[in-house]
């Protein structure tokens, strides 16, 4: 039989508390000694610290101005037109943001749809519905239709259409040319063979 | 279904927490939640519970031994290739103009232009930038003569027509100031205005053209409207470089669709799509089919079932091996359905002169020529998956 385990007892008995104060309060038992400072001690003193670069005193000198900041002062009519012009820009910015968001949208549910459409058939094209719709009677090949159907033949090219495995491996690089503001000196490669 | 699952359901649907201590944990967490079924099998299982499940009663039956034609659908995989825009779109007034608006605010805002930082005192491109400055009165050059520092500093706001904020201008300006001219004509100053002296010898030819001594030509941007523009060529992949542009081929019975193919075997709508960029327009396009599934959809009924033989196509290996099953067989086509591929285009050309489908002719259309060359049927369908822009 083992013996009794202690650990209960460590824990809660002022008995066997080995130590009073917590780990993290360990550091407190003794005075701080260094001074709190990150720079070194010679840099403090007067007239030995690190020559400063001549670059970045130059820079600091010319973000300074004067002028700077400027207060934009506008008239009263002028306020107004701002103020119009800025609704105007919001106005049109949401006008322009809701567009985007809609096209996407139609697009999305263009591919759902499709999607959805695919999960249905099987290899023959046909979904449940069309099959009642048609009829029966078509003969072996419907029967075996319909047999697949309820197998895996019934959305096959919809299990493999939503693999996502290396969907990306085959991302072209030249899809990641952006839009510019003018087009390519010699326009587009007509003559590209593989 | 067994009977020891029957019992489990019932103790399942009976009440709705299950008590602790009828079955095991891994048990209750099962059947107390919704038992999970494939999306692609939903559809098979309504079927099986609406009538009789078929398979008993087809085990009865002997087989028939003559063959009628299997019903079907045809099932079409129809690769959309798009060129993607290259250029941004055209800005509109209000932007163009708003865009000059804040420019020209901001450089009232702005800390004047620190010269000495940039331009050592006395070098010469501190003195370019003085003869510069002097007559644009500002850094910025695309943002006509304003100075943002002088008396009329307040009289940001451009008037009505001015052409300032035309990109074309803006362009016309950085290019004169990488020229080294101002990026505004200066008051001609010819030799009426010096006093008869005679320094170029023209009457009206300026001094800044006198002094220039070696001429630096910049290459200026291409314009936005190309040749193919110009002529409206849309068998060409320049034309309307802002917009996407869809490859559209006419078939045999001259209409205008996207190209299109049977799927055979076993192939996917992937590999279909790939395949059918190949047969019916030719090899020399650098293509990215973009995704597995399919970005819409067109369903469409014939008036008269087809009958039709499926042959095996040569560059499906399932196809053939399949064909002495399935393949080969006849069917009977009441309509098709056409699964449109997302694809784009990076370089090459549309090539139909070698195509097995019978396709005539391409075309590369916009969104909204798009829409005037195929059927309202067709168009119906396919709106919806183009891009606007």
């Amino acid at each position: 039989m083992n013996a009794p385990s202690m650990a209960l007892l460590r824990a809660f008995s002022p008995v066997w508390r080995a130590e009073s104060l917590p780990w993290v309060a360990r550091g407190c038992q003794w005075q701080q000694k260094a001074p709190f400072s990150s720079t070194e001690q010679r840099m403090a003193k007067k007239g030995r610290g690190e020559k400063k670069d001549m670059r970045i005193t130059l820079i600091r000198y010319h973000l300074q101005h004067p002028l700077t900041p400027r207060p934009l002062r506008f008239s009263r009519n002028r306020a107004l037109r701002h103020w119009t012009i800025h609704r105007a820009w919001r106005l049109y910015q949401t006008q322009l943001r809701l567009n985007r968001q809609l096209e996407l949208e139609r697009q999305y549910n263009s591919m759902a749809a499709a999607c959805e459409a695919l999960r249905l058939t099987d290899n023959h094209g046909l979904t449940a519905e069309d099959r009642m719709k048609l009829g029966g009677g078509g003969g072996a090949g419907d029967e075996a239709a319909a047999a697949g159907a309820e197998g895996r033949e019934m959305g096959r090219l919809y299990r493999i259409a939503m693999l996502k495995d290396g969907v990306w491996e085959g991302a072209p690089i030249e899809y990641a040319r952006i839009q510019t503001e003018s087009p390519p000196r010699e326009g587009w490669n007509h003559a590209w063979t593989r | 279904m067994n009977a020891g699952q029957k019992s489990a359901r019932r103790i399942a649907a009976s009440n709705g927490h299950l008590p602790r201590d009828t079955i095991c944990t891994s048990c209750r967490h099962r059947l107390s939640h919704q038992p999970r079924r494939h999306a692609a099998t939903a559809a098979a299982a309504a079927e099986e519970q609406l009538p009789p499940p078929p398979q008993q009663a087809m085990q009865h039956i002997p087989p028939v031994t003559a063959k009628a034609p299997a019903k079907a659908y045809r099932l079409l995989a129809s690769p959309v290739l798009s060129r993607p825009p290259l250029l941004t779109r055209e800005l509109t007034s209000f932007e163009k103009a708003y865009y000059l608006y804040q420019k020209r605010l901001n450089e009232r805002l702005a800390q004047p232009f620190s010269r000495y930082f940039y331009y050592k005192k006395g070098t010469p491109g501190d003195v370019e930038w003085k003869r510069k400055a002097k007559a644009r009165q500002t850094a910025a050059r695309d943002i006509g003569v304003y100075n943002a520092y002088g008396r009329e500093g307040w009289n940001d706001e451009v008037l009505y027509g001015d052409q300032t904020a035309e990109p074309e201008n803006q362009v016309d300006a950085l290019i004169r100031d990488a020229e080294g001219k101002n990026i505004v004509d200066d008051q001609p100053v010819g030799d009426a205005d010096k006093d008869g002296e005679a320094v170029t010898g023209d009457a009206t030819v300026g001094e800044g053209q006198r002094r220039e001594l070696q001429k630096i030509e910049v290459e200026r941007p291409m314009p936005r409207m190309t040749e193919a523009d110009r002529a409206n060529d849309v068998r060409s992949l320049s034309r309307k470089l802002d917009r996407s542009l869809y490859l559209l081929v006419k078939n045999k019975e001259g209409r205008w669709r996207f190209p299109e193919d049977r799927v055979y075997g076993r192939e996917n709508l992937h590999q279909a799509a790939e395949r059918i960029l190949i047969q019916s327009c030719g090899i020399n396009m650098n293509t990215w089919i973009v995704g597995n599934h399919p970005v819409g959809h067109h369903a469409y009924t014939y008036a008269l079932p087809i009958l039709s033989k499926l042959a095996a196509n040569k560059l499906v290996p399932t196809s053939a091996a399949a064909r002495r099953g399935e393949e080969g067989e006849e069917r009977e086509e009441f309509g098709e359905k056409a699964f449109f591929m997302k694809a784009r285009i990076m370089a090459g050309q549309a090539d139909v002169s070698k195509n097995e489908y019978g396709h005539s002719e391409f075309q590369w259309l916009a969104k909204e020529e798009v829409k005037k060359a195929v059927t309202p049927g067709y168009w119906s369908s396919v709106r919806n998956m183009l891009a606007e822009r």
